[in-house]
C-alpha cells in the first residue's frame, strides 16, 4: 500500500458570478502588490488555496488543470495580429501556480502539472503519491470562461483547492492511500467534485489504474 | 518647459500596463524604467509597453536586446522614438 | 542548491522522432552534415507578417480542421512496439507544451467549431488517443520546454514503484500561428537563425515541429535513462536567476551521478543570449572536459518535445558513432566547451540531456548506453 497523509486542506469555491477584477479586490492583501495587478482569476484562486502554506525548495507540487488560464486564452486571441506578450505568456500552462511562487519567489523541487481529464484526480494523486519529497502541495482548480464556454470548451465554475501531504501522520488530518487492486476502473471523482469533497471532509473510495484509491478523515 | 512626448509616454505607461497606484506625473523620467522597485515593472511590462509603442508610433523593435536598450529610461525611450519617428510629440 | 536526482534506471526499449528531416537516423544524419530545417516563414502562416525562422513537417504552418500533427503522428505511431497502450499496467503519457492550441487561433479565422474539439490538451490527448487506439490511462503532461523529461521521469517512477509494466512517452508540438506569434511578441523569435551559446549582440531562437516516442521499463536495457533531476526557479516567467543558480542546481546533481563518466553535453541552447550563457557557463563549471551542443540551430525549439525529439535523436547518433555539433553554431561562443563540430562518439561513456522552460524550469538526465 502506497500513503500520504493529508496536513493542511484548502478550498476556494468563489461566487458564481466572481470574475477576476472582482477577486482581486477580495484578495488583494494576500498577493504582493506587483504581482497582484497580472494575477489571473485562476492564479488568485490558487494562490488564496496556498495562503499560509510556506513551501520550500525541497518541496514538489502537483498541479491539477482541464481548462487552465482559459481568459488570458481568449483575450490573447482577441489580440491578434498584435499579439500581446503578456496574454501569451499567461496563458501558457502551469501558469496559475506559476504566478503564485513567482510571486513568493519561491523555487521548489519539481512541478508535475497535469492537463489531463477524465482521470485527471486519480493522476494527479498518483503523481504525489510517488513523489519521494517530504511534503508535496497538491493543488488544482478551474476558472470560467466566456466565449470558449459558450462553445463547451471551457470551465462553468471557477474553484481551487490545495493539499499538504506528507509521509508522517502525527497530527494529520486526513489519508489518501492506494492499494493494489484487481478489477475493472471506476470513474473517479471529477476535478470538480473532488474540491467539493475536500470542501465537505467527505470520504472517496473507487477503484482505478490497479488501485483502489482511498481519501479518509480523522 | 515640459516634454510632450515624455508626458505622453508616461501616460502610456500607466495606461498600458494597468499601474492603479501610480501617477503618470511621478514617474521619473531619467531612472531605470524596469528593474526599478519602486515601480515594480520587468521585463514582460516592457514588451507589453512595446507593443503599444509599436503600434501608437509605427516603429519596429527588432529583438529582446534593442528593447532593453531603448527602454532604459522614459528619457531614452523618448529620443529612441524620435531618432525613428521625427515627427512624434 | 542541488537539485536531488531520481536514481533508478529506465530502459529504453524502443525510441524514434520526426522532424521535417524524417526519422531519427535521418534527422541525426542531416545534423552531421551541418543541415538546417529552419527557414523564413511567415509569423502569421496565412495571414502573412514578419518573416521568421521556422522548421515546419510538411513546409507550411497552416491549421486544418483535421489539425496537422494527426498525420505525422500517425507515421511515428507505427513504429511504436506493440502494447496494449492506455491500459492500467501499460499506460501512456503524453507530453506537448501546446496541444492543439493553434485550432483555437484556427476558429477565431474561420469561425469552424470543429477547430475546437481538440483545442485543450486533454482533447488533442484524447484525439490522438482515438486515433492511435490507446486506453483511458492516458497521462496529459504540460509544462512548456521542460515537458518530455517530465514525461520519461513519470515513467520511470512509474515503473520503479511498480505502478506500470512498461510505458509509453510520446510527445508533440507542432508550431502554429498562436505559437509563433507569441514568441515573436517576446522579441526573441526574431528575423535572425539562431546561433546556440554564440556570444552575438542579439539573440534569436527558431520554432520547430517535433514528435517523437519512448517505450521505459524497469528491465535493464542497452541503452537506459538514469538519474533524472528536475529544478524550478520561480524567480520569473521569461527570465532566469542572474546568477545561475536553477542552472547549476541540475547541473551539479548530474555532476554527480555522473561522477567517473566520459560524457558529452546535449543541452538546451535556443539562440537566446541570456540563458544561452548562463547555461553554457553552469555546464563548464560542473564539467570542465565535456562538450556542450545543441540542435535547436537546425531543427528550430521543438518546445514540449524538444526533450524527446533530442534524445532520439542523440540515441540516432551513438549508433552511427558520430554526435553531431551545434548546428549553426558559431565562434566566439561563450565558453570554451561549447562544440560547434561533430564528435566521435566512442570517446564517450554517457550523455547528459537537458531542457529548461519559461518560469526557470530545469530538467536533466543521463543516457548511459552499453
Amino acid at each position: 500500500m502506497t500513503e500520504r497523509f493529508i496536513h493542511e486542506v484548502r478550498v476556494e469555491r468563489p461566487p458564481a458570478a466572481e470574475d477576476a477584477a472582482a477577486a482581486r479586490a477580495r484578495l488583494a492583501e494576500r498577493f504582493p502588490r506587483a504581482a497582484l495587478r497580472r494575477m489571473t482569476h485562476l492564479g488568485m484562486l490558487v494562490g488564496a488555496a496556498a495562503d499560509g502554506i510556506a513551501l520550500g525548495p525541497d518541496d514538489a507540487i502537483v498541479y491539477a488543470t482541464s481548462y487552465g488560464e482559459t481568459r488570458a486564452l481568449e483575450d490573447y486571441l482577441a489580440s491578434f495580429p498584435a499579439a500581446s506578450p503578456l496574454l501569451f505568456q499567461t496563458s501558457i500552462h502551469p501558469s496559475a501556480v506559476q504566478q503564485v511562487l513567482i510571486g513568493r519567489q519561491q523555487p521548489v523541487a519539481r512541478l508535475w502539472p497535469l492537463a489531463g481529464r477524465a482521470r485527471l484526480v486519480e493522476q494527479a494523486l498518483l503523481a504525489a503519491v510517488l513523489e519521494p519529497a517530504p511534503r508535496v502541495w497538491l493543488t488544482g482548480g478551474e476558472e470560467r470562461g466566456t466565449w470558449l464556454l459558450e462553445r463547451g470548451v471551457a470551465s462553468d465554475r471557477a474553484f481551487a483547492f490545495g493539499l499538504l501531504l506528507a509521509a508522517d501522520g502525527d497530527g494529520a488530518a486526513g489519508r489518501l492511500a492506494a492499494r493494489p487492486a484487481s478489477g475493472p476502473d471506476e470513474p473517479g471523482p471529477t476535478l470538480a467534485s473532488f474540491a467539493d469533497a475536500l470542501a465537505a471532509r467527505a470520504p472517496l473510495a473507487w477503484t482505478g489504474g490497479g488501485a483502489r484509491w482511498s481519501v479518509e478523515w480523522r | 518647459m515640459p516634454d510632450p512626448l515624455v508626458a505622453r509616454l508616461k501616460t502610456m505607461i500607466v495606461e498600458t500596463l494597468k499601474l492603479p497606484d501610480v501617477r503618470a506625473e511621478d514617474i521619473p523620467e531619467d531612472e531605470p524604467l524596469f528593474g526599478n522597485t519602486r515601480l515594480g515593472l520587468d521585463s514582460l511590462d516592457a514588451l507589453e509597453l512595446v507593443l503599444r509603442l509599436e503600434k501608437e508610433f509605427g516603429i519596429k523593435i527588432g529583438n529582446s536586446e534593442e528593447s532593453r536598450r531603448a527602454l532604459a529610461s522614459v528619457s531614452t525611450l523618448a529620443a529612441f522614438i524620435r531618432a525613428r519617428q521625427p515627427a512624434a510629440s | 542548491m542541488t537539485a536531488n536526482a531520481d536514481a533508478a534506471a529506465a530502459g529504453v526499449e524502443a525510441l524514434d522522432c520526426l522532424t521535417p528531416f524524417g526519422d531519427a537516423a535521418a534527422t541525426a544524419a542531416a545534423l552531421l552534415a551541418g543541415r538546417r530545417a529552419l527557414a523564413p516563414h511567415p509569423v502569421l502562416g496565412p495571414d502573412g507578417g514578419d518573416p521568421v525562422p521556422l522548421a515546419l513537417i510538411g513546409g507550411a504552418m497552416d491549421e486544418p480542421v483535421t489539425p496537422r500533427w494527426l498525420a505525422p503522428a500517425r507515421e511515428l505511431a507505427r513504429r511504436i512496439p506493440a502494447g496494449d497502450w492506455g491500459s492500467a499496467r501499460e499506460p501512456v503519457v503524453v507530453t506537448s507544451s501546446n496541444f492543439g492550441v493553434g485550432a483555437m487561433h484556427a476558429f477565431t479565422r474561420d469561425r469552424d467549431a470543429r477547430h475546437l474539439a481538440h483545442g485543450t490538451p486533454f482533447a488533442a490527448a484524447a484525439r490522438l488517443g482515438r486515433e492511435l487506439g490507446w486506453g483511458e490511462h492516458v497521462h496529459v503532461l504540460s509544462h512548456a520546454c521542460v515537458t518530455a523529461h517530465l514525461g520519461l521521469a513519470l515513467a520511470g517512477r512509474l515503473l520503479h514503484r511498480g505502478f506500470a509494466n512498461r510505458v509509453l512517452v510520446f510527445s508533440f508540438d507542432f508550431v502554429s500561428p498562436f505559437v509563433a506569434a507569441g514568441f515573436h511578441s517576446l522579441k526573441i523569435l526574431n528575423a535572425a537563425m539562431p546561433a546556440p551559446f554564440a556570444a552575438r549582440d542579439s539573440g534569436s531562437i527558431g520554432l520547430g515541429d517535433g514528435a517523437a516516442f519512448a517505450v521505459l521499463a524497469a528491465a535493464p536495457a542497452p541503452l537506459r535513462l538514469e538519474a533524472a533531476a528536475l529544478h524550478n526557479e520561480m524567480h520569473h516567467f521569461t527570465s532566469n536567476r542572474p546568477d545561475g543558480a536553477g542552472f547549476t542546481a541540475c547541473a551539479v546533481a548530474m555532476a554527480a551521478a555522473a561522477r567517473g563518466r566520459r560524457v558529452w553535453i546535449k543541452g538546451h541552447g535556443t539562440g537566446t543570449l541570456e540563458a544561452g550563457r548562463l547555461e553554457a557557463e553552469a555546464w563548464r563549471q560542473a564539467f570542465p572536459d565535456a562538450p556542450l551542443v545543441s540542435w535547436k540551430g537546425s531543427l528550430g525549439h521543438t518546445l514540449g518535445s524538444c526533450g524527446l525529439v533530442e534524445l532520439a535523436v542523440a540515441a540516432a547518433a551513438l549508433r552511427a558513432g558520430r554526435i553531431p555539433g551545434t548546428v549553426g553554431g558559431e565562434a566566439p561562443s561563450f565558453t570554451a566547451n561549447v562544440a560547434l563540430g561533430p564528435l566521435a562518439a566512442a570517446g564517450f561513456d554517457a550523455a547528459v540531456l537537458s531542457a529548461n522552460a519559461f518560469g526557470g524550469a530545469h530538467a536533466s538526465f543521463i543516457l548511459a548506453h552499453d
